[in-house]
């Protein structure tokens, strides 16, 4: 036996290694990360859904997004999977701006889905005069979100959360098979949290996303995933404007500056 | 056919954690008016006749079993049964308290009649009153009095004897006034102690809900407004005293809304407990009174044969009503979108009210077809309430460091024929290096500003 043969013999053929994942899909090997019947929505950016395990937002889990104080980037994120992601209401608990419904409606989130809970941060006329609540209303307001039949997302922006409050979050949206985020502000990055998924959010010089993944259920990634994030109709009048839309090469892997998109 | 009657009487109440009715005997007669219209109460227990119903419920066990299911009663119901109700009430009387049968009934042989000639005197209750003078003449039983010459009997004992004494044995109709379900439910309520603070009205309250739902399954409505009132104690002084439940005067009140009429008295007592918790009480209160203000028909559900995949949790209407109730109705918004040029006056978020959300007049909402509308992805996701002004330099406007703009401008010049709130602006897209791509305007000239300088302004986030 020539020793090519031998390689040959103990190789095992790629489509072979396949059934051997759905023979065993409870072995769990180390370089692989968990994918146990994770069920997921699709983050609508093919290089994101490439770094989570299941390829997605998990459901029934506690996603955590975390920016710069005061800086609120989520919509850019959160909006195809919001707008694809079941038909029921989208609660947003503590907003810290309004909303504009149109913006989201054409993006695809209609608005007779929106509901927001405990909008403390903004007032819209000043003859209701909403007083901002103490945290513990808004936690409880997104618990009794959680538990809501009819809900399908919450998104909750949580200034204050100690990491039990979050376990508890976590643990009704996991029995209520929920899609929960909450965005928190970075200072939190060193704390310890339940979260099954946690995310850094930043923004490059050309203002794209820049989604760093500090914690999921597998190997730690060690690149930054960047991209426009941007509606197509916004981005092509930047682009007519002669706003720059080079990719920063720099930062990109050559794999995936491929994959870039235009 | 002939009747046949039934006697019922509450023993009782069992210690139970669950509420008990204000009213058992009535909550317990507006149950039975599931079965059969003909219910009276006589003394302290109702008599009902089942003979027209038996059928419809397929048989005299069936209907008593389910009217034994179709409620849950917290304490014992005892019961006797005959051809006549004042035979059903003599048998129930009759025997010793403690021998009493328990209802609903178990086991085919039910109840061990006792005939009726054998039945005391003490059953009947018109000839209670000459017990003494009945037992010196050695009379002790139903028979031995119905031996008795009549005319003697009628003579020396009046004519309601000898009348109850027919009536039990069948030879005069039993009539009686009839209980009905009153149209509107109003339920008085004496607590048994001063109650002091507000939230502990619940305990009281719960017994009224109790009665409620006694009185929604009956007529088979659900409640959508509910008022709870209290009567303070007039010994205090407490007529000056004015809040949101207080008007004065020596009660209190407040109001429930649900937006679905419901017979979820859960659901109701977290409502009323969260809204107790925010009265305050002037004075002590000794009586509640619980009044239905609308009531809507209730469809009952229909049961599927397969099973349908029910998701776990609560209704919308309910986990909303809740946080208002908690929070405040300014607490819970949802969205309602305008067709208008003006970014301002494109969307308002307005308090949920369960209903669709009433349209302003003036202003016409956007059609449902707007999504296809190209513009509204030039639009930012957040939109300010109010425009923040910004710091502006020669070098242009300023907002956590200088601003780069990128597209624009977009003119903007709507809202002249609404006088004041008219606008004239040149909308751009900015970039600023920590918040991303801004959506900022400039007043333009002439839009009324008295130094005439040209503002910048900070209108949304392209988030």
């Amino acid at each position: 036996m020539t020793a090519a043969q031998a390689q040959q013999a103990f190789s095992i053929h790629p489509s072979a290694e396949e059934a051997l994942d759905g023979l065993h899909a409870q072995v769990w090997r180390a370089h692989a990360w968990a994918r146990a019947s994770l069920h997921t929505v699709a983050t609508g950016e093919a290089l994101l859904d490439a770094q989570l395990p299941g390829g997605g937002w998990p459901v029934g889990a506690l996603t955590e997004l975390l920016q710069e104080a005061g800086v609120h980037n989520e919509w850019r994120l959160l909006l195809p999977a919001l707008a694809q992601h079941g038909s029921g209401p989208v609660v947003l608990v503590g907003p810290p701006h309004p909303p504009f419904a149109p913006a989201l409606l054409a993006q695809g989130l209609q608005s007779q889905r929106l509901l927001c809970l405990c909008p403390g941060a903004f007032a819209m006329d000043t003859a209701r005069k909403a007083t901002p609540l103490a945290p513990a209303s808004c936690l409880w307001a997104t618990e009794q979100a959680l538990r809501c039949a009819a809900v399908d997302t919450v998104v909750a922006w949580l200034a204050q959360v100690r990491p039990h409050e979050l376990r508890r979050l976590q643990l009704a949206a996991a029995e209520h098979h929920k899609l929960l985020f909450v965005v928190r502000s970075l200072q939190a990055q060193h704390e310890a949290s339940p979260a099954v998924l946690r995310l850094k959010l930043s923004l490059n010089d050309q203002s794209h996303v820049c989604v760093e993944v500090l914690k999921r259920r597998g190997p730690p990634v060690a690149d930054l995933v960047q991209w426009a994030a941007r509606p197509a109709a916004l981005q092509q009048l930047l682009a007519a404007h002669g706003a720059p839309e080079r990719p920063p090469l720099a930062q990109m892997p050559p794999a995936r500056q491929m994959r870039q998109r235009p | 056919m002939s009747a046949h009657w039934i006697a019922l009487r509450l023993g009782d109440t069992a210690p139970t954690t669950a509420p008990v009715p204000s009213d058992p005997l009535a909550a317990l007669a507006w149950r039975v008016l599931q079965v059969t219209p003909w219910v009276a109460q006589v003394d302290d227990a109702l008599v009902f006749d089942i003979s027209a119903s038996e059928r419809l419920f397929g048989g005299r066990a069936a209907l008593l079993e389910h009217l034994g299911l179709s409620g849950a009663h917290t304490g014992a119901v005892y019961w006797a049964q005959g051809a006549t109700s004042l035979l059903a009430l003599g048998r129930l009387a009759g025997v010793p308290p403690g021998t009493c049968t328990p209802f609903p009934p178990r086991g085919p042989d039910m109840v061990p009649e006792i005939a009726a000639d054998a039945l005391p005197l003490h059953a009947l209750t018109s000839a209670r009153p000459h017990l003494p003078t009945l037992a010196r003449l050695g009379c002790h039983t139903w028979g031995q009095l119905r031996a008795l010459p009549r005319g003697g009997l009628a003579r020396r004992f009046g004519a309601d004897v000898l009348a109850a004494l027919d009536q039990a044995y069948g030879l005069r109709p039993d009539i009686y006034p009839w209980i009905r379900v009153p149209e509107v439910f109003d339920a008085p309520l004496e607590l048994a102690a001063q109650v002091e603070s507000a939230p502990a009205l619940l305990f009281g309250a719960r017994r009224l809900l109790a009665q409620l739902l006694a009185w929604l399954r009956a007529r088979q409505l659900g409640v959508q407004r509910l008022e709870l009132r209290w009567e303070l104690d007039a010994r205090r002084g407490n007529a000056q005293h004015l809040d949101a439940h207080h008007q004065g005067s020596d009660h209190g009140r407040l109001e429930l809304h649900t937006a679905q009429a419901t017979q979820d008295m859960r659901h109701l007592e977290r409502l009323l407990g969260e809204q107790l918790a925010r009265v305050r009480l002037p004075a002590p209160v000794l009586y509640l009174r619980l009044r239905s203000l609308a009531t809507q028909a209730l469809p009952t559900e229909s049961q599927s044969l397969l099973p349908d995949s029910v998701r776990s949790g609560d209704s919308l209407h309910q986990m909303l009503e809740r946080v208002s109730a908690r929070c405040g109705a300014a607490q819970v918004l949802c969205a309602q979108v305008y067709a208008d040029h003006r970014p301002e006056r494109m969307q308002q978020w307005q308090t949920w009210s369960g209903a669709p959300a009433p349209v302003q007049p003036h202003r016409k909402p956007a059609a449902a077809d707007s999504a296809a509308d190209a513009s509204g992805a030039l639009y930012p996701t957040w939109l300010l309430a109010t425009p923040q002004r910004l710091l502006s330099q020669r070098s242009g406007p300023q907002f956590h460091g200088p601003l780069t703009l990128l597209v624009g401008p977009r003119r903007l010049e709507a809202g002249w024929l609404d006088g004041e709130s008219s606008v004239l602006r040149d909308y751009f897209v900015a970039r600023s290096a920590r918040h991303g791509l801004l959506w900022i305007y400039r007043q333009r000239l002439g839009s009324g500003d008295p130094d005439g300088t040209q503002d910048w302004y900070l209108h949304g986030y392209f988030a």
